[in-house]
């Protein structure tokens, strides 16, 4: 492939190949957003028109105001920013509810970035344990509650839980967790970063607080971007706008937002959003299609002997994590390239994004994929099964 | 008229767009049916046609 510029190459990986990265099916951009980027790829782009009182959702022309406004009726709530990724999401929330030493509830699966937000706070989080189908679920959420206020003689400040999460793709009990949460009166935070922008989510059905989605997860849009959305509720507190006057200057920013450090997605990336949103609103609908062609899809791959598959069955997500050791690594403990013959074999059928070397467990996500290029994968791993001797049922 | 050039530069980048979006509902096959083959007759007469006026505007 030519190269871009200067030792950057063409990314064409989504044009000539089947693409099953577990973490990039859903933030592949629409050709809108792709359009988008090319117009308003300068800087500042967004900012042409920025007038009165100067902050980004506020922004009439392109209609960035009216966006904000149709994105938090999509996601059920009152209120909604965009923010660069998911992660700013959970750091506005938490730094704005959670104190040194405070508790967190977090799930035993949560991203990494949740650690983080909550770290950066100076809190604590507190996991609540899978059950034995790899979920977590109100009740344990309880009891982990019931054991942070034993020991710590507090409740936790915030809970935080990841409807699916990153690592098996997994559907969490977040309307029961949203129920405990109320039982106890703490704020609680759904993240779907894996559900936002795929599959229906109303946060006020499902009694969240606060709602965090990503744009380049699960939204069609470039990264970084995300969405937080809360209630009227909430939205003084964590969307305070600055309060700060400078002593020599005397200055005041009045209407930016503290958490948010003023505007947010100031360019391509959130007219990238934008332009995605109405693909968006429809795909959604569509989500029954998607696990219809995952569940094909594992369906044909649990044909392969040795095979297995590691996320709950059936599968509520494309994201799924599967087991090859009893069937391609055995083949890789004795093959020259060793694991890396199996990516050798999927790339010679134009499919990438599995773990390149890795042939024991690993995860694949087939969000997006038409029925021929379904059908198409499911083939690729039975023809390569069978070229190397394991039996296809 | 460098407007009306500028403005066919985006109308011919867009309809690659739409033609790299074919490449994308197609791989690694790239069977294509009969509509994305109307499409893609249409995106390349598209593309043409802003060549020739860009051509037309900026180099006459």
């Amino acid at each position: 492939m030519k190269q871009m510029i200067e030792e950057v190459e063409v990314r064409a990986r989504e044009e000539l190949f089947i693409n099953i990265n577990p973490i990039q099916a859903a933030g592949r951009l629409t050709p809108e957003a792709m359009k988008a980027i090319m117009a308003y790829g300068d800087g500042y782009s967004t900012c042409d028109w920025c007038r009165k009182p100067f902050r980004l959702d506020k922004i009439q022309r392109p209609p960035i105001s009216d966006f904000h406004i149709e994105l938090a009726k999509f996601v059920g709530m009152d209120q909604v920013r965009v923010v660069p990724g998911a992660r700013r999401g959970f750091q506005a929330v938490v730094s704005s509810l959670v104190e040194k030493g405070d508790s967190v509830i977090v799930s035993a699966l949560a991203h990494y970035t949740e650690f983080l937000a909550v770290e950066g706070a100076e809190g604590i989080v507190k996991e609540v344990p899978l059950n034995e189908e790899n979920v977590v679920t109100g009740e344990e959420t309880a009891q982990k509650i019931e054991e942070v206020k034993k020991k710590t003689g507090k409740l936790p400040k915030l809970i935080i839980l990841d409807h699916f999460d990153y690592m098996l793709g997994n559907e969490h009990d977040i309307h029961g967790t949203a129920k405990v949460a109320k039982d106890y009166d703490i704020p609680f935070l759904a993240n779907c970063a894996y559900s936002l922008g795929v599959m229906p989510i109303n946060g006020r059905e499902i009694g969240a607080d606060f709602l965090v989605g990503s744009g380049h997860k699960s939204f069609a849009s470039p990264a970084p971007s995300g969405i937080l959305a809360t209630t009227d509720e909430w939205a003084d507190k964590v969307f305070r706008t600055t309060q700060m006057v400078g002593d020599v200057t005397g200055r005041k920013f009045g209407i930016k937002e503290v958490e948010l450090l003023g505007c947010t997605l100031m360019g391509a990336n959130l007219i990238a959003m934008m332009a995605s949103f109405p693909r968006v609103r429809e795909r959604v609908k569509h989500w029954n299609d998607e696990l219809e062609k995952i569940n094909y899809f594992v369906d044909e791959f649990l044909k392969i002997e040795g095979n297995n598959v590691l996320s709950e069955m059936p599968r509520k997500h494309t994201l799924t994590k599967v087991d090859t050791t009893g069937s391609f690594d055995k083949v890789a403990r004795t093959h020259k390239r060793r694991g890396f013959f199996f990516s050798d074999e999927m790339k010679k059928r134009w499919i990438v994004g599995e773990f390149v070397g890795a042939t024991r467990q690993w995860k694949l996500n087939t969000y997006g994929l038409t029925w021929d290029q379904t059908k198409h994968l499911a083939q690729a791993f039975q023809d390569i099964a069978k070229k190397y001797g394991i039996t296809v049922a | 008229m460098v407007e009306k050039a500028v403005e066919e530069t985006f109308a011919a980048l867009f309809a690659l767009t739409d033609l790299r979006q074919i490449f994308r509902d197609t791989k690694p096959t790239y069977q294509f049916n009969s509509e994305q083959k109307r499409q893609i007759k249409e995106i390349i007469e598209k593309v043409k046609k802003s060549l020739d006026l860009i051509e037309k505007e900026l180099i006459k």
